[in-house]
């Protein structure tokens, strides 16, 4: 691989020289991977292509359709020929991993030009400049542990409050189920899935055993009481949905959902848009925080990025530049996440104005007041709290446990723990 | 002149392919020995990338299950692939219409079928949910969702996907059966049943070995069946060494982890070969000693 | 001897009547339900996806939603992309038909050469040819990356041309060599006593006994790289890349429900070149070895 280590750095080199050029008023050209190809992510992304456009730019976004990777296989790919995209798709601790096998772009001083660290929370700063130096900005914010209530299901407990802690969501599912909601939970069947069933139970009950045992994987709070209890709350929540789903996409139980058959989803902020696009109305469901024992917002991050790849062409590199202006820009990451159904990164963007929802403005407000309290976290199930080693290793424990109800809560308890000692 | 040309026909194809196969195979090999992450580098770890795989219950899983799955799916792929053919054979009307309709599930995407047979066999909405609305409600057939039995799932789309092509070469086979052959034996009154056991399906075996051979690699590199079918569940229950693969060197980033993997299954896989190779040496040295 | 002799048209050994209309039965029986899940495709193809969001996967369509094969052929955006899957469907064809082509060639005259001709190392080199069938895609991802770069082949549909044909030859030389194995030797030193070379003896004597097995290898070349995604999404970039990559696009998407009204369109659309190959060559196969029947 000596080979291209050595192109990689001249690559380095070149982009210094490169900077000169810029001054000389190039065009600026991004070419872009990611996997947003079809849907609201296509749109979103489509529309900020156009912004890049407007400002004079080249947009060459390559959309890599599939999993995630098959976008990451596509992006060792380029690396490996020398010739990475100007930037691409990458998140959470993903971000450090990779910006280790090719050079990436020191956006901290169009960073600290912009203000931008400021209003960012801390947790996802963090994971954006590996080494202290920015190298990915991140691009909308969406919340894992989202509540949705469907008001049929709601009328069938007889039941008009939001369950706030856990102990309220198990009292009202137990309303639904006696009420003749033949589901309580509506589900898919993914691993993810699985996996934002569990880190929603742990949050709830304790963010800082979270925090300890799932973010910094301290031996001690991995088998710890909190993860006992997550899984136990895991187990109830597991028995209450359609074991039929199996694999499938949580989509398919929508109509079920609302119909009041399923009562309670448990999913990211996207299921709104999921929910609307499929012809259902917003008076149909209500989205609600997710439970929280201790009565403060606790708030599981998902954050969307884009790495920053070093080229030595000046258009791209005026191009990056632009980029990384853009996305930072409040008007830019309105228009986005008004697409996509997210919220903005920056904490001080204005969500009361017609574009948003009520769930929008909802999130919003409950991300600020968990960075107040410091509960919120970054999620497992999504690939922010940990790199995907270990991600995987734990979410085959969590779907194991999910699908199989002869596991107790303490066998799993051991077993992650097992897990993440393996994938050390 | 001409000879050159032979030359270069028979071997510059043959050397790229099977130069191929050695050079990656040994690069893979070389790889398992390495701590590659997310890119390819040099280093030796010894086989701490072994145990690290040998040590998953991943692993363990789709090591069982590709016993049961090689085994159940070549041979009750082989047994459908070999019925049709033989029953295409009785110059049934329509051939064509019905060799078409067996063949058609390789010509489209696998992703799709499975995704196609992650429906039908949910007892949520395909069969099952079918059968009970016809008003036999006790009927259960949720195997999609039963750990011990989902890998079946797996073999009943596997077949419907391949055993047409296994038709297809038995068919090629049947019909190039010599017509003197089947004549003689008609000639000694051989009746229909006997005229298959002892005639035709004997000069069936080069066929039925290029059918076993493609059934056998279709089992080793099941992928995007089960990807779409069952996502590897419910659990890790439908895990096969194929993806067990991909999921260490591309999910979790582990190009070392995901080699010694690759090596296993392989090694797994001569375990079946090498046997069988044997065997045919020692038939063959019988024959010529005969 | 001559392979000649026999009329081809089946053995026929099964003769009296209710045993034919039994066997019919049977055919018609399994026939329906090899179908099911082409008619599941064919159903949601007609369906719109508001429809299937608030029913079922599996359903009778409500309403027809023909348009769906329009937006599937056509409309549909990838990103920024709004060609539907027209562009894809000829970047596949571009790929798959010389590397079909070249594959199944190739592998008959290795087949040939293996079989009937028996060069020293025959054995062994059709060990490894044949090993290579079982090599995991996934295994493969990273070697060819290397290889594509080293040659200067990277992101060009040559390169996957390459890599298929390469790939292909296991299983081409794997099926010819198999199917070579029944024409008789004597058939072969008979034209070497007449002073045939190696080519002669494959265009005269081979290949017209061939078209069955070229069939079969041919459909198994052409499904396969047509219906194949992981080289074909990490080797291409954008407007280069094949079917399977649009058909994906429609139902991967992260923060959407799956789009499974005109995905199953495009589906069907992108299936109908697998099924005209079908088509096509079913008819050589029906008439076996008799067409070319050496006298």
């Amino acid at each position: 691989m000596t080979s291209i280590h050595r192109r990689t750095v001249l690559a380095g080199t070149a982009a210094l020289l490169g900077t000169a050029a810029r001054a000389q008023g190039v065009k600026p050209r991004l070419t872009a991977i990611s996997q947003w190809s079809a849907g609201s992510d296509g749109a979103a992304i489509t529309a900020l292509g156009k912004k890049f456009e407007e400002r004079g730019g080249v947009w060459q976004h390559s959309p890599v359709p599939g999993f995630t990777t098959d976008m990451m296989n596509k992006l060792r790919a380029q690396i490996m020929a020398g010739d990475p995209p100007a930037c691409s798709q990458l998140k959470g601790p993903e971000i450090a991993a990779w910006s280790k096998i090719a050079p990436t772009v020191d956006l901290s001083e169009t960073v600290a030009a912009a203000g931008y660290e400021k209003v960012v929370s801390p947790d996802l700063a963090r994971l954006h400049k590996p080494g202290g130096k920015w190298a990915a900005l991140p691009l909308q914010v969406y919340r894992t542990n989202a509540v949705y209530l469907s008001k049929r299901a709601m009328d069938k407990a007889k039941a008009d409050k939001i369950p706030v802690t856990w102990d309220d969501f198990n009292v009202l599912a137990e309303k639904m189920k006696a009420g003749g909601v033949a589901n309580p939970i509506a589900n898919g069947g993914t691993r993810p899935d699985d996996g934002q069933k569990f880190e929603a139970a742990l949050v709830g009950i304790s963010p800082a055993a979270y925090r300890a045992a799932i973010m910094n994987l301290d031996a001690k709070a991995l088998n710890g009481p909190e993860i006992k209890a997550a899984f136990a709350q895991t187990r109830k929540i597991a028995d209450w949905m359609d074991p039929n789903t199996a694999a499938q996409h949580f989509s398919t139980n929508l109509a079920r959902f609302i119909a009041g058959d399923m009562g309670i989803m448990i999913q990211g902020g996207w299921a709104q848009g999921v929910l609307l696009n499929a012809g259902f109305k917003l008076d149909d469901f209500i989205i609600a925080p997710g439970p929280t024992n201790n009565g403060k917002p606790v708030f599981l991050l998902n954050a969307d990025a884009f790495i920053f790849w070093q080229r030595k062409e000046p258009d791209l590199i005026a191009g990056q530049k632009l980029m990384a202006e853009l996305v930072m820009d409040p008007a830019i990451q309105t228009m986005y996440s008004q697409i996509t159904g997210s919220i903005p990164v920056r904490s001080d963007v204005d969500l009361s104005g017609p574009g948003w929802s009520d769930g929008q403005r909802e999130t919003a407000s409950t991300l600020k007041g968990a960075i107040a309290a410091n509960q919120a976290v970054l999620s497992l199930a999504h690939n922010m709290a940990q790199e995907n080693g270990m991600t995987a290793a734990m979410i085959d424990v969590i779907t194991e446990f999910v699908k199989n109800s002869k596991i107790t809560p303490e066998q799993a308890t051991t077993r992650l723990a097992e897990a993440v000692e393996g994938a050390r | 002149m001409r000879r050159i040309a032979e030359y270069v026909t028979i071997w510059v194809p043959l050397l790229l392919s099977a130069g191929h196969v050695v050079l990656f195979t040994a690069w893979t090999t070389w790889m398992s020995f390495t701590p590659s992450t997310l890119m390819p580098v040099s280093g030796w770890v010894g086989w701490r990338n072994y145990t690290a795989v040998l040590g998953t219950r991943n692993w363990s899983i789709a090591f069982d299950n590709l016993l049961l799955f090689g085994a159940g799916f070549v041979v009750l792929t082989a047994l459908t692939g070999l019925g049709l053919a033989i029953l295409l054979d009785q110059r049934i009307r329509g051939e064509n219409v019905l060799r078409s309709v067996f063949l058609y599930p390789m010509a489209v995407s696998f992703v799709v079928t499975g995704t196609v047979w992650s429906w039908l066999l949910n007892p949520g909405m395909g069969v099952q949910k079918l059968v009970n609305g016809w008003g036999w409600t006790g009927f259960r057939f949720d195997w999609l969702i039963d750990r011990d039995m989902a890998i079946w799932t797996v073999v009943i789309a596997g077949i419907w996907q391949a055993s047409g092509f296994a038709m297809a070469l038995f068919l090629a086979g049947l019909r190039s059966v010599e017509g003197d052959l089947i004549k003689a034996a008609q000639i000694d009154g051989a009746g229909p049943i006997r005229l298959y056991t002892r005639v035709i399906l004997p000069s069936l075996w080069p066929i039925a070995v290029a059918v076993f051979v493609i059934l056998l690699q279709f089992a080793i590199k099941t992928f995007d069946l089960v990807r779409a079918l069952t996502g590897g569940g419910p659990g890790l229950a439908t895990q096969l060494p194929a993806l067990v693969v991909y999921d260490f060197m591309f999910q979790r980033g582990h190009i070392g982890r995901g080699s010694a993997a690759a090596v296993l299954m392989l090694l797994t896989l001569l375990g079946v070969l090498l046997p069988y190779g044997a065997w045919k040496l020692y038939r063959q040295r019988r024959a010529a000693r005969a | 001897m001559a392979l000649g002799s026999y009329t081809g048209k089946g053995a026929r050994p099964v003769r009296n009547a209710p045993t034919r209309v039994l066997l019919h039965a049977i055919a018609i029986l399994l026939a329906a339900a090899y179908l099911v899940p082409l008619a599941v495709v064919l159903l949601n193809s007609v369906r719109s996806a508001e429809e299937i969001a608030q029913t079922s996967m599996i359903g009778w369509p409500l309403a027809w939603a023909w348009g769906n094969y329009a937006t599937a052929w056509s409309d549909f955006c990838i990103a920024q992309t709004c060609t539907g899957i027209q562009p894809y469907m000829l970047n596949s064809a571009l790929v798959t038909v010389p590397a079909t082509i070249l594959s199944t060639l190739l592998g008959a005259v290795a087949g040939y050469a293996i079989s009937l001709w028996r060069f020293p190392g025959h054995a062994w080199i059709f060990g490894l040819v044949t090993l290579g069938v079982f090599l995991p895609e996934q295994m493969r991802l990273i070697p060819w990356t290397i290889v594509l770069r080293d040659v200067g082949l990277s992101n060009t549909l040559t390169g996957l041309v390459a890599i298929h044909t390469i790939q292909g030859l296991s299983f081409t030389t794997l099926f010819c060599r198999n199917y070579y194995l029944s024409i008789p030797q004597d058939l072969i030193k008979a034209a070497k006593i007449d002073g045939a070379g190696f080519f002669r003896i494959f265009a005269r004597i081979v290949l017209p006994l061939s078209p069955p097995i070229l069939i079969v290898s041919t459909i198994w070349q052409f499904t396969g790289i047509w219906n194949e995604f992981l080289y074909g999404v990490t080797f291409t970039t954008g407007t280069q890349q094949p079917i399977t990559a649009a058909l994906i696009a429609l139902t991967a998407a992260v923060a959407d429900a799956p789009q499974y009204g005109v995905q199953s369109a495009a589906v069907v659309l992108a299936a109908l070149p697998t099924l005209l190959v079908y088509l096509f060559g079913g008819r050589y196969f029906v008439r076996g070895l008799t067409a070319g029947a050496v006298k």
